[in-house]
């Protein structure tokens, strides 16, 4: 399959409608170390549309967590500092707004569940305390209509036998159930984005097939917009709308998600998804490439791909690659994309 | 949850025969022979047969101590070889000055230890956590005889603030009994919140980087309630279960500090009795401090139960 006719099917230009994206990140990097010459996260950028679900994959350790947190302002800082970039969240820069801004904006507009359901709930207070305490820190409701509100939510999360589990403590349920919990406490005051970070990793398999799909259906009930990051590349054929794809700190591609699949053009992307890229369900975890990521002081300056890569050059290892647009919104950062011309020129 | 703490107290039993064992045969074992003394200059066989008989000292140890056992249980813990005056007497006498003066300085200890150990651990690693760390050290290490007597000088007798020493009982002037007891229950408060204050301090930093800390950040709580709600929550446990047990420590009597402030607590009476060789009142606030110590060990679990939904409400 040829790239040309990817981009010509009409099915994928309809994939991204021209809406506001409700995040922009543009240019994002992060670093722990002061005064270190290379940035955790380097120049990252992507968005999200209302709606729309951003599957972000990538090796374990390449900085999607870390992103994400700086996203809801959950990085302790010091040590963690943004070194660059803007974060639009419905029009106004996250990282240029006071905290208290952001606390507002936390649990609210923008929530979280993340990958550690067994130890994410407050072993003190009750299932149903943790629901309505969100709820009345955002709302101007009282604690028994808090108290409402939760147990609806815990209904909605499809949990048996809701009014009991209201005045349950962690410890009395099951990952799963605690992992539906935090769906709950995350979407109490249905945010418009939602971020989740491998909420499903840490479950059995059956019961991570049930929590997807329940993360599936109310995002499609309430049109919520959804950073979903996952090892899991059926899950991303699933669910995503766009993928982006991390490296050692940086996406090296991203694009809708039949391009990534049908027509990967980064090196690693290709290396992730195994010799044969073809759209539809699969199972396992990415695949893994030869070698491992150096060490950030051992990073190369250019590609930092570089040391793994089967094409590497002297130029990728000194020169960042550019990133080169394919057209709807699919781009690479490889200096030898769109790579069928490089293979074709080589041979 | 009753279960668990009918077990704990169940537990508790042969801790206290234990004590009561080790009492009773010190007792036997000590140096010099408590019915010379008793018996006076004389030392009249007739005398000494008639004590003889009364302690039962010719009966072997297991029916002498089951005799004495049956007394202290009986509130009888025997007379003061010196006075004559029943030991309960003089412990019921002494006991309301030491449980004020320990529950005072508990609760001075909680209130500085404790919001201090809060502030060091959330400003861990700035100036204000040194700063806590290096008040701490010194007020476990200023001894509490000096520091009392610093504040004497200043307090009592420069500024004229605050009585310098003695003891009015709660129920004859509450106000100026608190006023007496500021100043002792101060000094003994500080050197213990030195300890709450390290303990909170290592509680709530291990808290802090909790898991659901972090959910309750993202769930848009302010710093406030994160940290005294969410974290303080958890950290409570060591917190507690320290606190009841320098409590169980005070009820033994501040030794020193009753003395420098002069208060007649229960270490000012035990020093008096181990000086005047008195072994019957020596026993006699040994164990009813070790009592008290058990009992606080048991308060320990006990609350420990009530503060832990884990062990309130098993799966
Ligand atoms: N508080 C921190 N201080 C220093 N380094 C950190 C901290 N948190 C994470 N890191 C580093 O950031 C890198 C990316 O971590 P993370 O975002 O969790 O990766 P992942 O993509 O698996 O979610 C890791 O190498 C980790 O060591
Ligand atoms: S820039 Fe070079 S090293 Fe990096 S992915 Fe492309 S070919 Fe490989
Ligand atoms: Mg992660």
């Amino acid at each position: 399959m040829s790239r040309p006719q990817a981009l010509d099917d009409g099915t994928m230009q309809s994939v991204s409608p021209v809406t506001a994206p409700v995040l922009a990140v543009k240019d994002f990097s992060l670093t722990f170390k002061a005064g270190a010459e290379t940035n955790l996260v380097e120049s990252v950028s992507f968005s999200v549309s209302p709606g729309k679900t951003l599957c972000i994959v990538g090796e374990s350790g390449c900085g999607k967590s870390v992103t994400s947190l700086a996203l809801m302002g959950l990085l302790p800082s010091p040590p963690a500092r943004i070194v660059s970039g803007t974060a639009e969240f419905n029009g106004r820069n996250l990282f240029a707004m006071p905290e208290r801004a952001r606390a507002d904006l936390r649990g609210n507009e923008m929530a979280m569940i993340f990958q550690e359901p067994m130890t994410s709930l407050n072993p003190a207070f009750t299932v149903g305390q943790q629901i309505a305490e969100g709820i009345m820190r955002h709302r101007d409701v009282s604690k028994g209509e808090a108290r409402a509100e939760a147990l609806k939510m815990l209904e909605w999360v499809r949990i048996p036998a809701p009014e009991k589990r209201l005045d349950a403590y962690p410890h009395q349920l099951s990952g799963g159930m605690r992992q539906r919990v935090m769906i709950a406490m995350a979407l109490a005051n249905r945010p418009k984005l939602l971020i989740a970070d491998e909420p499903t990793t840490a479950l059995d398999v059956t019961i991570q097939a049930q929590i997807l799909a329940l993360v599936r259906q109310i995002q499609a009930e309430t049109g919520t917009a959804m950073i979903l990051i996952t090892h899991d590349l059926g899950v991303v054929a699933e669910v995503a709308d766009d993928v982006a794809v991390m490296y050692a700190g940086r996406i090296v591609e991203s694009g809708p998600v039949e391009a990534i699949f049908g027509d990967p053009q980064h090196p690693y992307t290709i290396g992730l998804f195994g010799s044969v890229p073809s759209l539809g369900r699969r199972q396992g975890r990415l695949a893994t490439i030869k070698g491992a990521v150096p060490p950030l002081d051992l990073m190369p300056k250019g590609c930092r791909f570089a040391p793994r890569c089967p094409l590497a050059d002297s130029r990728c290892h000194d020169e960042v690659p550019p990133t080169v647009p394919f057209g709807d919104g699919h781009s690479a950062a490889c200096w030898y994309a769109p790579i069928e011309q490089t293979m074709e020129a080589r041979q | 949850m009753l279960k668990i703490i009918a077990r704990r107290v169940f537990v508790a039993i042969p801790t206290l025969v234990l004590v009561t064992l080790i009492v009773f045969g010190l007792q036997k074992i000590l140096p010099g022979d408590p019915l010379l003394t008793m018996a006076g200059e004389e030392r009249d066989p007739q005398v000494l047969a008639f004590l003889r008989e009364k302690y039962r000292l010719d009966d072997p140890f297991h029916v002498q101590y089951l005799a004495w056992l049956g007394n202290v249980l009986t509130g009888d813990f025997g007379n003061s070889l010196r006075t004559g005056v029943p030991v309960s007497t003089l412990i019921a006498q002494k006991l309301p000055v030491t449980l004020q003066l320990a529950v005072m300085a508990i609760i001075m200890a909680m209130l500085i230890g404790i919001p201090a150990g809060i502030i060091a651990a959330v400003r861990k690693g700035t100036v204000t956590d040194y700063a806590a760390n290096a008040v701490a050290l010194s007020g476990m290490s200023i001894p509490n005889f000096w520091l009392g007597i610093i504040l004497i000088m200043i307090v009592s007798v420069q500024w004229r603030l605050l009585p310098a020493s003695g003891y009015v009982p709660l129920t004859e002037d509450p106000l100026q009994s608190l006023r007496t007891m500021l100043m002792p229950s101060f000094v003994l408060g500080t050197a213990l919140a030195a300890y709450l204050m390290r303990h909170t301090r290592s509680a709530m930093l291990g808290v802090l980087t909790s898991d659901y800390i972090r959910t309750a950040r993202a769930k848009g709580l302010l710093p406030k309630t994160v940290i005294l709600k969410h974290a303080l929550r958890n950290a409570l446990m060591p917190i507690v279960t320290l606190s009841t047990l320098l409590f169980g420590e005070l009820l033994a009597g501040a030794v020193l500090t009753e003395q420098v402030f002069t208060i007649p607590g229960f270490g000012k009476l035990i020093v008096d009795a181990v000086f005047t060789r008195d072994y019957a009142v020596v026993q006699g606030v040994v164990l009813c401090t070790a009592v008290g110590f058990i009992f606080m060990n048991l308060i320990a679990d006990v609350l420990y139960i009530l503060i832990n939904p884990r062990l309130r409400h098993p799966q």
